[in-house]
């Protein structure tokens, strides 16, 4: 008996749930050698702003217990080089493009997608509300945005993602300027992310994505001194799961529009938490890491196990969990 | 670039918490050059350690391969602990590698000086096998200094003198050759005029010792390739954590040490 994966996420149909991870899978080129890409429900790509970033000081990764912290700080060529060098290969895949984008501004996340609309060949976008490795100035809903300086430090780091109203602005202001699958990727350093949740999807979004990396820190006892370059970074890793879990959970509950679990999955086990909970599709981000086949291997299992379980569609496995 | 459950063949001590582990693998020990790495993840079921790491080749013939390392942490502390016939999950080859002597067209022996300190010795003994192997450098132009702590920790030096080519080594406490820097035997080597001969200049080892090396060779204006080790998560250019910093025309900027290296002109890097 075969079974049906294929989910709908806004207006974009994936023949499976599982996607990569923002930041995680480069933008597919690095990843070709070690299976068929076409395989995937869809890929996400490294955050794209509007004008290139070098990125953070290194270190810009630490390793903690069944986790790492990163700040690499959107290290990204811009828009315009991105369309040039990157997105003619991942058109041609032949899988759903999903591309991340971020701006300083509501005026510069539609600026973003603007120039990536006009560009042609994506099939979404994933809105980056919430990295925690740049700094923003982000004001008081109803005033603009303005870019912050360049120095990137903890005190400085705000994130649209905190702000239900912000979050709000920004969806609707893109949602302006594309028809296509809209998806506001949210971060877990709130009280209650399914109220972020809630405002995305009044302002229009497919989706929401959720969770980001937590916002963290390690010291280097010795010198007392940061590890990272950039002091904090964010937390991944099988070690935010069950925060995880927990969150995708509550917002499947609150919200109508599709949830895109994420956080730590390193097997199908653990995707079909995220899914059981109420995902409709998941995101595998930094096991590709260390296992550059982890997507592919997650997406067998989840096969394998609706086929033992007698699970036929993507519908009967989405929340059900019991009691 | 494989992704591969690779077969150990030996784990072997060559020096106090130093291994050489040896794995058979049709692919991940082909078409290997000096400088290049592989990833080795430990823990791969229990997260722990969650990264995998990075380590350079010792050797690369057949359907096997080497590398050497220094229990340092966690990772290493289980990789000491492997036993022939245990698999293991290794991603390899990665990363650019030095410029050999049969890449360059070159046809006659030119001057090749290599820096190793410490667990950074390894490497450029893979690249003076592979050169003597590819018979266009004479084992009279290879000049090898090592460094190290102590004299147990002369890493390879048995190794090199089988291979027939000049060594020099220095130790932190003197045990074994002069007191010292490995450094300070490169820069008198290159005070005494000794060729016509094009040199070069091949490092690996400890920061501090790369950024000397570096400026002792644009102070004699020879070129050198250093191989750096920076923190790391993925090895093959997905994270773009291993950043280090190089000049541009106009700036700088964060060159990605696992993909456009581990090996980089060292007069490119912006030492700080």
């Amino acid at each position: 008996m075969g079974v049906d994966l294929s989910v709908q996420i806004g207006r974009l149909k994936l023949k499976n749930p599982v996607l990569v991870a923002s930041g995680t899978f480069g933008h597919a080129k690095e990843f070709e050698g070690f299976f068929d890409l076409k395989k995937l429900g869809g890929i996400v790509t490294k955050t794209i702003t509007l004008k290139p970033r070098l990125g953070n000081p290194p270190p810009r990764v630490v390793e903690t217990p069944a986790g790492m912290l990163n700040a690499i700080g959107l290290q990204n060529p811009g828009v315009e080089k991105f369309i040039e060098e990157k997105l003619p290969y991942l058109r041609k895949l032949g899988v759903p493009v999903i591309v991340s984008a971020m701006g300083y501004s509501v005026e510069e996340f539609v600026k973003v997608v603007e120039r990536l609309s006009k560009a042609g060949g994506i099939d979404g976008f994933e809105l980056n509300l919430s990295c925690p490795n740049v700094a923003y100035a982000v004001q008081q809903a109803g005033q603009s945005a303005t870019k912050a300086s360049a120095d990137s430090s903890a005190g400085a780091a705000r994130m649209f993602a905190h702000d239900d109203k912000m979050i709000e602005e920004v969806v609707s202001a893109v949602r302006q300027v594309t028809d296509k699958t809209l998806i506001a990727k949210l971060g877990p350093d709130v009280s209650d992310i399914s109220k972020m949740a809630s405002a995305a999807e009044r302002a229009g979004a497919d989706a929401v994505s959720l969770i980001n990396t937590f916002i963290a820190m390690v010291i280097d006892v010795r010198s007392r001194k940061p590890v990272l370059g950039n002091k904090t970074g964010g937390l991944s890793g099988p070690c935010i799961r069950p925060i995880a879990v927990r969150m995708t959970w509550e917002t499947a509950k609150k919200v109508k529009i599709p949830v895109i679990g994420m956080g730590g999955i390193m097997n199908a086990d653990h995707a079909l938490e995220f899914l059981i909970a109420g995902a409709s599709a998941v995101q595998v981000g930094t096991a590709n890491f260390m296992n550059p086949s982890a997507s592919i291997e997650v997406l067998g299992g989840i096969e394998a196990f609706m086929k033992k379980e007698n699970v036929r569609t993507m519908k009967e496995l989405v929340g059900s969990v019991k009691g | 670039m494989y992704n591969e459950k690779c077969e150990v063949i030996e784990n072997k001590s060559v020096a106090p918490r130093h291994f050489v582990l040896k794995f058979r693998s049709k692919k991940i020990a082909k078409s290997v050059k000096p400088g290049q790495f592989v990833q080795i993840l430990c823990g791969e079921n229990s997260f722990d350690p969650f990264l995998a790491r990075p380590f350079s080749y010792l050797s690369a013939r057949g359907p096997e391969f080497s590398v050497l390392y220094h229990v340092v942490g966690k990772g290493t502390e289980l990789m000491s602990k492997l036993k022939k016939g245990n698999r293991v999950a290794v991603l390899g080859p990665l990363g650019n590698g030095f410029t050999m002597s049969s890449e360059l067209g070159v046809r006659s022996s030119e001057i090749k000086i290599l820096v190793g300190g410490g667990v950074g010795i390894p490497p450029l003994y893979h690249f003076a096998e592979t050169e003597l192997i590819s018979k266009i450098t004479k084992k009279e132009n290879i000049y090898v200094f090592l460094g190290a702590r102590n004299k147990s920790l002369l890493l390879c030096e048995k190794e090199f003198k089988r291979l027939g080519v000049n060594l020099s080594v220095a130790t932190d406490d003197g045990s074994k050759g002069p007191k010292g820097f490995v450094t300070a035997l490169l820069a008198s080597f290159l005070r005494t005029p000794n060729s016509e001969l094009r040199t070069s200049i091949f490092a690996c080892g400890p920061t501090p010792m790369l950024k000397a090396v570096s400026n002792i060779a644009s102070e004699f204006g020879v070129t050198c390739e250093v191989s750096v080790e920076v923190p790391m998560a993925c090895g093959f250019g997905a994270c773009l954590g291993c950043a280090i910093k190089v000049k541009t025309d106009a700036n700088y900027r964060f060159a990605i040490a696992c993909v456009e290296g581990p090996v980089f002109e060292g007069s490119k890097i912006i030492w700080e």
